[in-house]
């Protein structure tokens, strides 16, 4: 018998990702973000959606840039040392994009328990926090049943997709991450629908091979993208580092609208392999990776 | 006799001073790519602390790594003697208490031991929409030490009352934290010009420690809090010479840990000249 394939194509995307979706995007920081199907998204002109995100930077600043967002939930988004997310800060501070502002953990314990089926989960949370305050319909206290103890609820997050991009998968959605996973897994767990790019499709075999990197089995994964170097700009660890060079290109490119456009025009809106050579196709790559090899260890 | 070096910058010194606050054994969390505290980090590992465990990213106790503006991410991951996912990380070590330090920094921060990542001005129409604060708002309460460092001591910076609690260390005194179930430990603020420290929710900041050339009317001017002011302040102690030899032959060779330091205008510039160096290290430039 032969094994149900869950290949797609980027192009599939919009069979699964739809207007209006909220859709949780893994990675963090500036690492493993699928910023593949986050350009994909922006080419099939997918829109009304609301972001959701622990540690966010580019993957978000990029979907806010273009429209796509209606709606943003985060606990930190930034470019790190490049400094503030241009588009992020314009939406919401000229723009009135609507957001959720959520602690770090409320959103991983919220995703924990959209995964486990639980309408919510307590843990001693944020007190004294204003974003307890000024987000009630995420957090509420409760009275531990047992001690009497007051505590945190946070709210299940239960998104309509979860994308991820990870080091390999087979056909059939067996997903290994090779190094920082982020809120990944949790995403995969809690969302109806999910989507994972991949550095590269393997045979059944060689997951088994060393069952324990694989950190998604199949029957949480609906759709495998091949997408070499589909992380870029972002890192994917081991493999690749994050491109700094680039990455300023974007920085001063997000200053303004105006220009902003001129990077979708240039980098996005074409085919993805276009995008590869637009950022300095194998020669970058191989820069990317060898400097990710190449650490000296005190 | 301690070598105290004679030539130091205040990045350096205030490295050490963060480094001189990890204790052997501790557990220690890393956050965003902040060069000042993994500089810091790395240099105690490799000298006071060697049996500290630090986490970044998915690694855990990971070998200390020479800095780099680019490869921190996958030094740890190499380097590791674990990985985790952050669930597995928040609870083994948050949940639990288990961290000692994870040192943050903050747009705002005040005397009630508040700290702002989120807005200046009103939330809903701010001047300055800034990036949130992902896990610090809740770790610097379950945390042992709740550490910051400032590298710009200003009343912009250490105002009376932050514009937003992002998050709080909540429960200060000894006896409250061990009450409530959380380890005692005080609250540090590492700056530019001073190590300021809060003990006693009912207390004010009282300045510990004075760095070389800096008086204490000077720290008084530039906090937007009143805070207490001994009789005699002790000199915060210099770095030695062997650390700041390590600091830039060893941990820090590319001068990431300059960058929070400079001047916004200069940073792409000096960003321009470490990755040069980068390249030229793996024989590309």
């Amino acid at each position: 018998m032969t094994t149900e394939s869950k290949v797609g194509k980027l192009g599939d995307i919009k069979k699964i990702i739809k207007d209006g979706d909220k859709v949780a995007v893994g990675g963090s920081w500036l690492g493993g973000h699928p910023m593949a199907i986050i350009r994909e998204i922006i080419r099939s002109n997918i829109k009304n959606l609301t972001a959701i995100t622990v540690v966010g930077s580019i993957d978000i600043d990029l979907l806010v840039g273009a429209g796509c967002l209606s709606r943003l939930m985060f606990s930190f988004v930034s470019m790190e040392a490049f400094g503030l997310a241009p588009n992020f800060r314009r939406a919401i501070e000229k723009e009135g994009l609507p957001y959720d502002e959520i602690t770090g953990l409320a959103v991983i314990i919220g995703l924990e328990a959209g995964g486990r089926n639980m309408p919510f989960l307590p843990y001693r949370g944020p007190f004294g926090s204003d974003l307890v305050k000024y987000r009630p319909e995420f957090y509420k206290e409760i009275k531990c049943p047992f001690t009497g103890e007051a505590l945190i609820a946070a709210a299940a997050i239960v998104p309509d997709v979860a994308i991820i991009h990870a080091t390999r998968a087979d056909h059939t959605g067996n997903v290994q991450i090779e190094g920082t996973s982020g809120t990944d897994v949790e995403m995969m767990r809690a969302a109806k629908k999910r989507i994972v790019s991949v550095e590269e499709i393997v045979s059944p075999e060689e997951i088994r091979r060393n069952p324990y990197k694989t950190k998604i089995p199949k029957f949480q994964v609906d759709m495998v993208i091949e997408a070499p170097m589909g992380a870029h700009p972002c890192a994917c660890a081991p493999s690749y580092v994050f491109d700094p060079w680039h990455i300023m290109q974007y920085m001063q490119a997000a200053a303004s609208p105006e220009t902003f456009q001129q990077y979708l025009d240039h980098y996005v809106k074409k085919p993805e392999w276009e995008y590869l050579e637009a950022i300095g196709g194998i020669k970058q790559a191989s820069i990317l990776r060898r400097l990710a090899r190449e650490v000296k260890f005190l | 006799m301690t070598k105290y070096a004679k030539d130091y910058s205040v990045g350096e010194l205030m490295c050490v001073t963060l480094a001189r606050e990890i204790e052997d054994g501790d557990v220690i969390v890393l956050g965003s790519f902040t060069p000042l505290a993994y500089a810091s980090y790395i240099l105690a590992k490799i000298t006071h602390a060697p049996n500290s465990t630090l986490l970044a990213y998915a690694a855990v106790d990971f070998r200390p790594f020479q800095l780099s503006f680019i490869r921190a991410e996958s030094s740890a991951t190499i380097g590791a003697s674990c990985i985790w996912t952050m669930l597995e990380d928040l609870n083994s070590v948050h949940l639990k208490g288990r961290g000692d330090v994870e040192a943050i920094s903050s747009i705002q921060a005040d005397q009630y031991g508040n700290i702002n990542l989120s807005v200046v001005g009103e939330y809903d129409s701010p001047k300055l929409r800034g990036p949130g604060g992902a896990g610090a708002p809740e770790v610097i309460k379950m945390h042992r030490k709740m550490i910051g460092y400032f590298p710009n001591h200003s009343k912009m910076t250490f105002v009376p009352k932050v514009d937003v609690i992002t998050g709080t260390r909540y429960v200060i005194d000894a006896e409250e934290r061990i009450k409530q179930g959380y380890r005692p430990g005080p609250i540090k603020y590492i700056s530019n010009l001073a190590v300021i420290t809060k003990e006693k929710k009912a207390k004010p900041f009282r300045i510990d420690s004075l760095h070389p050339g800096v008086t204490a009317d000077q720290v008084v001017e530039n906090t937007g809090f009143d805070l207490e002011v001994p009789k005699d302040i002790p000199e915060t102690e210099l770095p030695t010479a062997e650390q700041v030899r390590l600091i830039r032959e060893e941990v820090d060779p590319y001068g990431t840990l300059a960058f929070d330091f400079k001047p916004g205008k200069e940073r792409l510039g000096y960003l321009h000249e470490i990755l040069q160096k980068e390249l030229e290290a793996i024989g590309y430039a």
